[in-house]
Parts: structure tokens; C-alpha cells; sequence
């Protein structure tokens, strides 16, 4: 049903181009039109069936609009069906024609059978007409008061569809309040819903208009509210049932008490035919219990159970639903799961998609007591025909290694792999190999014996081919042919396609050179030669560095070069623990499925009454971006350990080269603590320290170091005073956001009674407007919100730009600022946090 | 919140589109989705829930036809993809089947449908018995109906009786001329066998599916002789938990027709009813395969159907395989199928071959694993025992039949 602007006229050859047949139709529609012989009905009907076979191949068939409404007049209900569907469908795009279909609908809307009462008010909203509310407001009105149920059901959705159409006619009619009526009185479960539904959304939207919607959106949360939902739950539909169960998660029990009536009441909707209905409790259940460390234990305990049966009961598609969801709590709590292993044992026949998933839980859940159980099944999969399912299978067990103390059964595993002779199975291992060696030196002693036998040649993938060189140069003394086969690699320099391999070369023959320096050198000069005349810029450089420090100083070089490394404790986790709870906190929804929170995908929801609420999107968007390739990002990097990046940017970062773990470690070595030294020397060497501090700055910046803040020695920055009457278009707000660096971000705690304030957005914006920062848009709902604030100087145009996303739940704010001044970012951090650390208090 | 609906074609036609909210989605979406499906090469492949740059798609596939939705807005998964599949199953359940030219010749009464099953996004009752009695299925007796009655409509007058009654899945005034109830224990068994033949993993899922045509207001108890093997359940809405949690009863007012009572996992099975022996050996190039099949644990009744099916590896040139009992096929995406049927009293089933390696490739080195189905009618393998049916509320005796019936589900030999 493509509106008639974008129908596909010639879609493809085969279909009618819809021009001859469509008049012809319109001819015999017209002769039928008037005629009431018997057997008219049959004719029409077959019209009227041709008629809705084009619309729905996308045929234009807009032009019979009138003949279509003429032919109406039928007491056939199929006839009436099918005109409905092509009245709505139509009208939006014909507003004039649509005047003529009021009147019948009108009439069927008081045909004493109330299957067409209700059909044809369902028709009359969906019309979407803004000129032609006025002709809704009386049917719905006596809609909703029908004796009959059905009637009621559809005028209840159809307030939100006239509320869509136009909000303040909606709001006159004083519709809500009969909704509301309706919803806490009818005797229908499904009516009760429908009114649930609609007065969710109309008050959600009026919210942050009006202070009484905002208050009637609070009493939905309120005890008598949820308890009549909670006491009716099982009348409802199994759909209706997830609409109420969604709105209890919301609901804030007083006290334990009352966590233990809700959940004993919805215990048995974990067996619940529907799976929708089964993780919304479990929803329920989990977020009820977030502060009862041990029930929630229980919860997880009770729900094991419904949940697998779940995965294994439906299509694959359910399967992969309630599997990320699945995936998510074993991600949380992998020794609940841990004896039910078995469970994510993959099926021949199932989706890759589902397989990975079934990987990472099984990577997860292995501990002390099943470890060999798990790794021998995944072994067996790494012998699959499907690559990668093999891939994923070996990456499995490097990471079940990298994770346990007992680690002799599994490199021995790892080993037979390199004697499989597949390339694939190659490369991954070695990768993993490499990985393994930098967290377990000790282990190099079996593993160089068999990446020794290894030819080079078989092994081409860019990954693994450094992970080969990097042991290379790493176990140069104990590989006897080591400086041999770095120098045939380097002898084919010409032919390395990747750079990543060519600055791995480079590193492990400066290595190999340091330990055995007769046998590499013509090897070092070669290589040496030929980075310098490379094209790519990093090579090119790294060559030029290793040649300038190895003219400097040959001990200095070594140093820096080839530290003694202290073992890896813990690699990077690709995602931290703050975007985990997060996604925790949106259980039940899209976020468990893609694995990230909300707010970093959902820009394309409508947020809010803010008209330009899409370009909010764009600008969410766009800060990823920046934060990708702006340096500055790096400074903000936990400084306790360097070796656990855990800000969210890395993650970006990380999932933009697929596996920041994997990558060969040399350039990664700003990760690791021995590097860390070596670039401290390379400060020092470059040039006596540079006195001025904003040099230095950009070192640490460009070695993404995230040393401790080098103390600022500037005198500190005059109060910074904002100008209260700032101004900025919405447009050139975003255009900076996207310009302009990232200056700082930063997690903040709010004081809750300022949390327990925002019930909607607007309060905030008020408070901050006293401080002189102003917001440009804003939007969410409990607990999530966001906000776009500007503060410009007093004195200059000069501007701050904010995103601020508070999680009321968690009493959390996530502040990131963007300033035209970089040197003033950080006052008006504090001026910021100073003015948030005050709403609420009187 | 759902705001559009697609079903496409296996060639990504676009046969049925059904707005639901003011906000239309533009078909080309389709198209977008379609180019995603072609990259992947197989609908199956591609994840059911994906982001395109405007909206956020659910998929299911079922007998190739593509059920789609669209939203902007944040909402249960689950939600979306469990209504989806209702949708299909209310679909296949009124048109016989599910296939293109079926749902092409009744596109109206999908239509239909849809419009009751989901109004402005909201899923509203997918409950097969009141959609029945609100639109009328296609089926010969109400063509008959309407040339002998003259009533043209494919639609009921009057308004489903469920709508009122307190018992939402049921029409109260229910009149059958010969009460009957039957039923079915349908289990499937899921394993995983290793080459050495040790059991990796053994389950089964189950279903006691009821099939009932009784007048009036029935109410039933359905008792088991050993329920406590039963690790986890679930219910149909009808079934009274509160007798479930006392005593393991099921006491239930059933819809009419068919439907899913209950359904059931039972775990760490001991043991399967046949084995499946694959050995194989290569040596220069060719490989030798055998594969026997025999009876492990048997379960009282005839085990028909047996199949055993296989994937060649890609590094297989050719094969030749050939059975002493049943008949061995190779299709040509290279999976081999041996239909076995019943295992014969006098000799055991066995297949044997060679297959001829890619040149260079000394031995085969990936293993296959082998998918073996079969059908065992008359017992449930989990050793579920139906205790009793009794039925209250009945004005006249009504039939009772039991079945029981267990299939190979994921039943997976490793070589």
C-alpha cells in the first residue's frame, strides 16, 4: 500500500502498469454504482478485491477514490471491509475525497451491529485527516460509552490515533478523563488495556506541557493504580499482559514486603504459554530485587529454569530473542549458570547468529569443575566445516585460557590446532597464542617448539602474521632461525599488502637485532631501508625512529624497544561494567539484542515534544564519530590501571577494529605497563621537556597514556562568569557539537532528593536556566533522560556545549562538554556539576 | 509498538503490507531489507532483528515467506518476533497451509485479520478460537454454506461470544453433536552423540496437545502418573495454576479445537533408542566411510522413518555410497540422505563408500556431523504417563483418546 507519491509503477515487467486497468475498473464501479439488482454485491465485490490486489503491488489506484465511496452504500460486510482498507490507506492523500467517506462511516458508526460499529469507527480514526477531527470527536465520544465491548476497545486506541492527528482537540473533548474512567471501571480487560496504552503515550507526550498530565502520569505509577492492574492481571490478554507488566517494572515498592507480594502474585506468569509475557516478569522480577543482593540471587535461580525451556521450545527466531536476554544475565552471573553448560552446546543445524551467542555463554560459564567438558566440545567445533563457526570456536577457548589459572590441558589443545594444517585454524591459533604468552610467559618454552615448525608461507592472514613475527622478535633468542626467516619476510617487503604486518617486521627485527646483533644486522638495514622509503606514514615513521634511536644510543634504544616485560594480569574488557548495568536496566528491550545501551542507537525514536528532535539524533551520532578520531578523548582514560580501559569511547575504538584484544601488542603497548615506561624515555629523548605545559598536554594526549592530569600550572582560570541571556540556534549548536572536540566527560553522582525532583525534564531546565546554562533540547523519560545545554561567557562568544544523560534510577549523570575555549572546559565542568549539585535543594 | 507489517514472497515480492500507525513506512524498506538478505545469501542466515537506517526490523521466516515488521521506537523484542510467529501460525491455521499463491488468492481475509490481531501497534488477541468466530475461515463447508444460504459474507453476524463470556477462550454456548477429547504426548528428542559414542547431551521437550470438541461449559482434570520427572513447564492460559502447585493436576476449561495445553522439558535422559555408528578412515587421497544403525534401547514399539542425513565436506570431490538396507540420495547442494524406514529383523542397516578428496588433500580433515530423524508412535521416551482425564460439566458422555508419539529433534552423531 505505498502511498500513490512513491508507488512503484513499473516495479517490474511482469506487473501491469495499472494505467488501462485501473480506468476500466473505474467504468464498471461507476455503472455499479447506482444499480440494486441482486447479484450487485458479488460484482462489486470482485471490483473491489481487483482494486486492493494493485494497491497492495503498489499500483496507484487513488484515481477511483469517488467511484470507491459511491459503492459504499452496502450492507455486505466485506465489501465494507475492503472499502475501509482502501478509504484508509487513500484519504491521508486526498483530504477533499475524504470529506465524502465521513458520511458513510458516520452512518455505520450507528449500525446497530456492533462489529461494524466498531469496524467503522476504527476506519474513522484512521483516517488521519487533520481538517476532518472535528467529524471524530462525536463518534468516539458515544465509541466510548457503547454497551458493547468491542466498541469501547476500538474508541480507546482511537483517542490515540485522534491525539496523533491533532493533540488539542483531543485534550478539549476532555477524552484522557474519560479514558482514564474507563480504564479503572470497564468490566473488559482488553478495553482496560487499550485505555492503559493510549493514556500512557497521550500523557507521556503532554507530560512536559502540562503540569496536571505529568501528575496523572505519576498516578499511573501510584500504589491503587498498579494493584487493580496487578489483581486483574490474569483477565488480560497475553499482549495486555505485557503492556501491564511493563508498566509495574516501573513501580517502586515501598518496602520488602511489597516486593514479596508483587512477586508471589506474578510467579506463575513465568509459565506462561507466551515467552513475551515470561521476560517481561523476569524483567520485573530483576529489577524488584536489584538492592536484595540475595533474592536477587534466588530470582536468577527461579528463572534459570523458564528461560531455558524457552530457548529450547521455540523457532529460532524466538530462541535468539530470549537467548540475548539469556546471554546478558550469564554475562552478569556466569556461576548461576555454570552447571547447566550443556544448554549452550550448539546445534549442527542452528544459525551462526545463535551459535555466537551459545560461544560467549559457554566462554563465560566455564570455571574449576566443567572447564575440560567445555573446551572438548568446543575442540569439536573448531574441526567444523563452517569457517567461521571454527574462527569463533578458537577464539572460545583462547578465552576460556586467558581466563583460568589451569591452563596446561588447554595450550596443549592450542597446539594440536597448529597440527591441523587448515589456514584458518592457523591463523586464529597463533593469534591466541600470542595472546597467551603475553599473560603466560612461562608457557613459551612448549608453545616456540611448535610456532617454530610453522612455515611462514602457510600462514597469510594479516593478524596472524604478525602474531608469527611478534613471537618472532619476542622469542628471537630461543628460535634458532629466527633472524633467518624475518629476513625472507623482509626480503619480500614489496609484496606485504598490510601495514599492520610491515610495522610488526620492523619491531621484531629492531628486537632480534638487540639479542643477536651479528646474525640480523643486514636484516635491520634492509628493513630499515625499506620503511623508510614506505608509502604508509606509521611505517615510514616507525623506521625512522628505530634508524634516530639507534644512531642516538643502542642501550637507549633497547630500552625502549625491548623492555623486560611484566606478564599481562587482564586484558581490556570490550565493554565496561557501566554500559553492562546499563543494558541491564533496559531488560525487555532492543538494547539486550544489539548489546549496547539505548542511547547510544535509539536516536531515531521520537523523543519528546522538541521539534527537531531528529537532529538530536544526528548530533548523538556524531559525537561517536568525533570521539573516534579526536585524540583528547584519550586523556579521560582510567588512570588506576592501564592495562583496564574501561571508558566507553575504547569500546568504540575496539569495536571499530573488531578485537582491540587481538591486535598483535607492539602498537598497543601504550596499554601495557612495561611500554608505559618506554614512552615515558621517549619523552625525554625527544628534546629537553618542553616547559610549556600545553605541549606536554599533547604528548600525553597522543600517547593516550591517561597519566595522572599533569597538575595545570597556568594560574588558575578567573572565576568564569556565563552570560545569562545566551543565545544559539539549534542549527549552529549542532554544527559545533560535531566540530568540536570532545573537552571532558565525566560520570557524576546527583544528590537524590534532586533526582527524586525529575519527574520531568522541564524542572531541570528551569533550575540550570538559573545558572545561566540553557538547554536546547531535551527528552526521555523516567528513568532515562537527556539533555543538550549551552552557557556562553559573559564577555566573549565564547560557548559551552553539553550533553548530560541522567539515569534517575541509579542517580547517575553522564556529563560530556564540548567548549569553543578548551583552556576553560574545565571551570565550567565544575560551574556545571556545582549548578546540577544544587537542583533539588531548597 | 509495531508500525507496519510486510509479508514477502521467497523473491522478495512484497504481497501484503498493512500499516498501523499514522507514521507510513515507505515500502522501499524492502528493498533495503532484501539487498541485506541477498548478502547473506540465505534469509535464515540474516539475524531476526536488525537496524536499518530508518527503522528497526523483525523478521521470521516460515515455508519461505518473510513476515516483517517495522519500528522506530524501542519495544520488547520477543514481543514482536512471538506476534509475528502467532501471525504465521494463525495464518497457516486458516488457509490449510502457508505459500504464496494462498496467501496472494486470500489476501483479503489476511487483511482481515490483521486488523483484529493488531490495532495502532498494539498486539490485541491472536487467540485462534475467537479469531475464528469473528472471521470466518475459507474452508469448502462455508463456500457450501454461502451458495446453499445465499449469506455471501465470509463473516459471522454476530459477535464472537468469547468477547462476553468469562472465560475468554471459549464461546459459551458450544454445541457438538458427539463429544470427544483426544490426547497427544508429542516429544522430540534432542542429543548430541559423540564419536566414541558417549551421550554428550540428552533432552526432551514435550507437548500435551489436546484436540477437543465438547458442548457446553466442560471442565477437565488431567492427572499424571509421574510428574516429578518433569524439569520445567508451561501452561496455555486456561490451565488453573493454583491445582498445579498443590498437587501437579492440570484443571482446565479448554478452548475448542486444538491447542497446546502444556509444554515440558525433561532432562539428562540416559539413554536413546538406536545408535549410529559413522567411522571413517582416509588414506591418500580417498576416504572410507561406514555407518551403522541399530537398535540401542528398545522401546516396545516400532521405530519407522529413520533417516540418517549428512553434509559432505567441501573438500569432497565425489562419493560413492551405497546401503545394504534402504536407499542413499545425493542431492546436489552435496547433503547425502540415507532413508532407512524400519530397522529389518534379520540383518542391521549399514552404508558404506568411498569419497574422493581434492587433490593435494592426503586425509579428510574436518569432521561431519550426521542429523538422524525417526518416529516411534505410541510411546513418549521421557516415560511421561497420563494418570487420568476427567471431564465435569458434560451433558452426555463424551470419547476419550490417548496418543503418544516421539521424534528425533536435534539428534546429532558426531564423527
Amino acid at each position: 500500500m505505498a502511498p500513490p507519491a512513491q508507488s512503484q509503477k513499473s516495479a517490474s515487467p511482469s506487473q501491469p502498469s495499472g494505467k488501462g486497468e485501473v480506468s476500466d475498473v473505474k467504468m464498471q464501479l461507476r455503472q455499479l454504482a447506482g444499480s440494486r439488482s441482486p447479484g450487485t454485491d458479488d460484482a462489486k465485490r470482485e471490483l473491489f478485491k481487483k482494486v486492493i490486489s494493485y494497491m497492495t503491488i503498489g499500483i496507484d489506484v487513488s484515481s477511483v477514490f469517488s467511484e470507491m465511496v459511491m459503492c459504499s452504500a452496502t450492507s455486505d460486510i466485506v465489501l465494507k471491509k475492503m472499502c475501509y482498507l482502501y478509504v484508509g490507506n487513500y484519504a491521508k492523500y486526498n483530504p477533499d475525497l475524504a470529506l465524502l467517506t465521513i458520511n458513510f462511516l458516520q452512518r455505520d458508526c450507528k449500525d446497530e451491529d456492533p462489529m461494524i460499529r466498531g469496524l467503522a469507527l476504527r476506519s474513522l480514526c484512521s483516517l488521519r485527516v487533520a481538517n476532518l477531527v472535528e467529524y471524530l470527536v462525536g463518534p468516539l465520544g458515544t465509541g466510548l460509552k457503547d454497551g458493547n465491548s468491542y466498541v469501547r476497545m476500538v474508541a480507546a486506541v482511537g483517542v490515540l490515533k485522534l491525539y496523533h492527528i491533532s493533540a488539542s482537540t483531543c485534550m478539549d473533548a476532555d477524552f484522557p478523563a474519560m479514558l482514564k474512567h474507563l480504564m479503572l471501571n470497564d468490566k473488559d480487560a482488553q478495553v482496560v488495556a487499550n485505555c492503559l496504552t493510549s493514556l500512557q503515550e497521550i500523557w507521556g507526550l503532554e507530560a512536559s506541557a502540562s503540569e496536571e498530565a505529568a501528575r496523572e502520569r505519576e498516578t499511573l505509577l501510584s500504589k491503587p493504580v498498579i494493584y487493580y492492574f496487578l489483581n486483574r492481571i490474569k483477565e488480560f490478554s497475553e499482549w495486555a499482559q505485557c503492556i501491564v507488566l511493563e508498566l509495574v517494572a516501573k513501580y517502586v515498592p515501598s518496602d520488602s514486603n511489597e516486593i514479596f507480594d508483587v512477586m508471589n502474585l506474578l510467579e506463575d506468569r513465568l509459565q506462561h504459554a507466551n515467552g513475551a509475557v515470561v521476560l517481561a516478569t523476569i524483567k520485573m522480577f530483576l529489577q524488584l530485587t536489584l538492592s536484595m543482593t540475595d533474592v536477587h540471587q534466588q530470582v536468577y535461580e527461579r528463572i534459570k529454569a523458564p528461560l531455558l525451556t524457552l530457548v529450547s521450545s521455540g523457532s529460532p527466531e524466538q530462541s535468539y530473542a530470549v537467548l540475548s536476554h539469556l546471554h546478558l544475565l550469564v554475562m552478569r552471573a556466569p556461576f548461576i549458570f555454570s552447571s547447566d553448560y550443556k544448554h549452550f552446546y550448539c546445534q549442527y543445524n542452528e544459525p551462526f547468529y545463535v551459535k555466537k551467542l551459545k560461544l560467549e555463554m559457554l566462554t563465560a560459564v566455564a570455571n574449576e569443575s566443567n572447564t575440560y567438558d567445555i573446551v572438548t566440545e568446543l575442540c569439536e567445533y573448531a574441526a567444523n566445516v563452517d569457517i567461521p563457526m571454527a574462527r569463533e570456536s578458537i577464539r572460545a577457548v583462547g578465552k576460556i585460557a586467558l581466563q583460568q589459572y589451569d591452563v596446561n590441558a588447554i595450550v596443549d589443545r592450542l597446539l594440536q590446532f597448529l597440527e591441523m594444517e587448515k589456514e584458518h585454524v592457523t591463523a586464529e591459533t597463533l593469534v591466541l597464542v600470542k595472546d597467551l604468552l603475553r599473560k603466560y610467559p612461562q608457557w613459551s618454552h612448549d608453545c616456540i617448539a611448535v610456532v617454530g615448525n610453522i612455515s611462514s608461507k602457510n600462514v597469510q592472514e594479516p593478524k596472524a602474521k604478525a602474531a608469527l613475527i611478534w613471537m618472532l622478535g619476542e622469542y628471537a633468542q630461543d628460535m634458532q632461525d629466527a633472524p633467518y626467516i624475518l629476513e625472507s619476510l623482509i626480503e619480500n617487503w614489496d609484496e606485504e599488502h598490510s601495514a599492520e604486518v610491515r610495522l610488526h617486521l620492523l619491531t621484531a627485527i629492531m628486537k632480534c637485532f638487540l639479542r643477536r646483533p651479528p646474525e640480523t644486522q643486514k636484516a635491520l638495514g634492509a628493513a630499515l631501508a625499506a620503511g623508510l622509503a614506505d608509502f604508509h606514514q606509521d611505517v615510514h615513521d616507525r623506521a625512522l625512529f628505530y634508524y634516530r634511536l639507534l644512531k642516538y644510543n643502542v642501550t637507549v634504544a633497547e630500552r625502549v624497544v625491548d623492555p623486560p616485560k611484566q606478564a599481562v594480569s587482564v586484558f581490556a574488557d570490550t565493554q565496561s561494567s557501566e554500559i553492562k548495568d546499563r543494558i541491564f536496566d533496559e531488560f525487555n528491550s532492543l538494547s539486550v539484542v544489539y548489546q549496547k545501551p539505548s542511547y547510544m542507537f535509539t536516536d531515531k525514536e521520537h523523543r519528546g515534544p522538541f521539534a527537531f528532535s531528529e537532529e538530536l539524533g544526528n548530533l548523538s551520532i556524531d559525537t561517536e564519530l568525533a570521539d573516534n578520531v579526536v585524540p583528547a578523548q584519550r586523556v579521560e582514560a582510567n588512570d588506576k590501571d592501564l592495562l583496564l580501559s574501561t571508558s566507553e569511547k575504547e569500546d568504540n575504538h575496539g569495536a571499530s577494529n573488531n578485537s582491540s584484544a587481538y591486535n598483535a601488542p607492539s602498537y598497543d603497548g601504550s596499554r601495557m605497563v612495561g611500554a608505559s615506561q618506554a614512552q615515558q624515555d621517549l619523552v625525554s629523548l625527544d628534546q629537553p621537556p618542553p616547559a610549556n605545559v600545553p605541549v606536554s598536554l599533547a604528548i600525553d594526549d597522543l600517547l593516550g597514556l591517561g597519566l595522572p592530569v599533569v597538575p595545570s600550572p597556568a594560574p588558575s582560570p578567573p572565576a568564569l562568569k556565563l552570560n545569562a541571556k545566551a543565545v544559539l540556534d539549534p542549527n549552529s549548536f549542532q554544527q559545533k557539537w560535531r566540530q568540536l572536540p570532545l573537552a571532558a566527560s565525566q560520570e557524576i553522582s546527583m544528590n537524590p532528593q534532586g533526582v527524586s525532583a525529575l519527574s520531568s525534564p522541564q524542572v531541570l531546565l528551569r533550575h540550570m536556566q538559573g545558572h545561566s546554562i540553557h538547554c536546547i533540547a531535551s527528552g526521555g523519560q523516567a528513568p532515562n533522560f537527556k539533555f543538550f545545554f549551552f552557557a556562553q561567557k559573559e564577555d566573549e562568544p565564547s560557548t559551552y556545549l553539553v550533553e548530560c544523560v541522567i539515569n534517575s534510577s541509579t542517580c547517575k549523570a553522564q556529563l560530556k562538554i564540548k567548549a569553543d575555549d578548551q583552556s576553560t572546559s574545565q571551570a565550567f565542568s565544575a560551574l556545571f556539576e556545582s549548578a546540577l549539585s544544587k537542583f533539588g535543594l531548597p | 509498538m509495531l508500525q507496519c507489517i510486510f509479508l514477502l514472497s521467497d523473491s522478495g515480492e512484497v504481497m501484503l503490507e498493512k500499516q498501523l500507525t499514522g507514521h507510513q513506512v515507505d515500502r522501499s524498506i524492502c528493498a533495503w531489507f532484501w539487498d541485506q538478505i541477498i548478502s547473506q545469501g540465505d534469509s535464515l542466515k540474516l539475524l531476526p532483528v536488525i537496524a536499518s537506517p530508518t527503522h528497526y526490523l523483525f523478521q521470521v521466516v516460515r515455508e519461505g515467506i518473510t513476515f516483517l515488521a517495522c519500528t522506530q521506537v524501542e519495544m520488547p523484542p520477543l514481543m514482536a518476533i512471538e506476534f509475528l510467529s502467532r501471525v504465521a501460525d494463525v495464518l497457516s491455521d486458516y488457509l490449510g497451509s502457508l505459500n504464496e499463491d494462498l496467501i496472494k488468492d486470500n489476501f483479503v481475509i489476511v487483511y482481515e485479520l490483521l486488523d483484529e490481531m493488531i490495532d495502532n501497534g498494539f498486539p490485541l488477541t491472536t487467540e485462534p478460537n475467537i479469531l475464528r468466530e469473528m472471521i470466518a475461515p475459507p474452508n469448502i463447508v462455508s463456500k457450501v454454506l454461502s451458495v446453499v444460504t445465499g449469506n455471501v459474507s465470509n463473516m459471522s453476524n454476530s459477535l464472537p461470544g468469547a468477547t462476553s463470556s468469562c472465560v475468554p477462550w471459549r464461546k459459551t454456548d458450544l454445541k457438538h453433536a458427539s463429544n470427544e477429547v483426544y490426547v497427544d504426548l508429542v516429544e522430540e528428542m534432542d542429543a548430541i552423540i559423540n564419536r566414541d559414542g558417549a551421550l554428550v547431551k540428552c533432552e526432551i521437550y514435550g507437548e500435551v496437545q489436546v484436540n477437543s470438541h465438547l458442548s457446553g461449559l466442560p471442565d477437565l482434570t488431567l492427572s499424571f502418573a509421574n510428574p516429578s520427572i518433569l524439569n520445567d513447564v508451561r501452561f496455555h492460559p486456561c490451565v488453573r495454576l493454583r491445582p498445579w502447585e498443590a498437587n501437579q493436576i492440570l484443571s482446565f476449561v479448554p478452548p475448542d479445537g486444538e491447542f497446546k495445553l502444556m509444554s515440558y522439558r525433561v532432562k539428562k535422559l540416559k539413554s536413546t533408542p538406536i545408535y549410529v555408528k559413522p567411522q571413517l578412515s582416509s588414506d591418500s587421497g580417498t576416504c572410507r566411510i561406514s555407518v551403522l544403525v541399530g537398535i540401542r534401547n528398545d522401546p516396545g514399539k516400532s521405530i519407522d522413518s529413520i533417516t540418517v542425513q549428512f553434509r559432505l565436506p567441501p573438500c569432497v570431490l565425489s562419493a560413492d555410497l551405497s546401503a545394504n538396507h534402504g536407499a542413499v540420495n545425493i542431492l546436489a547442494d552435496k547433503t547425502c540422505s540415507w532413508s532407512i524406514g524400519r530397522i529389518p529383523k534379520d540383518k542391521a542397516p549399514s552404508m558404506s563408500g568411498t569419497m574422493v578428496l581434492e587433490t593435494g588433500l592426503e586425509r579428510l580433515n574436518v569432521f561431519t556431523s550426521f542429523q538422524v530423524s525417526f518416529r516411534i508412535m505410541g510411546v513418549a521416551l521421557s516415560g511421561l504417563q497420563i494418570d487420568k482425564l476427567d471431564l465435569k460439566n458434560l451433558p452426555s458422555r463424551p470419547y476419550k483418546g490417548f496418543r503418544a508419539l516421539t521424534r528425533a529433534g536435534e539428534f546429532e552423531v558426531r564423527s
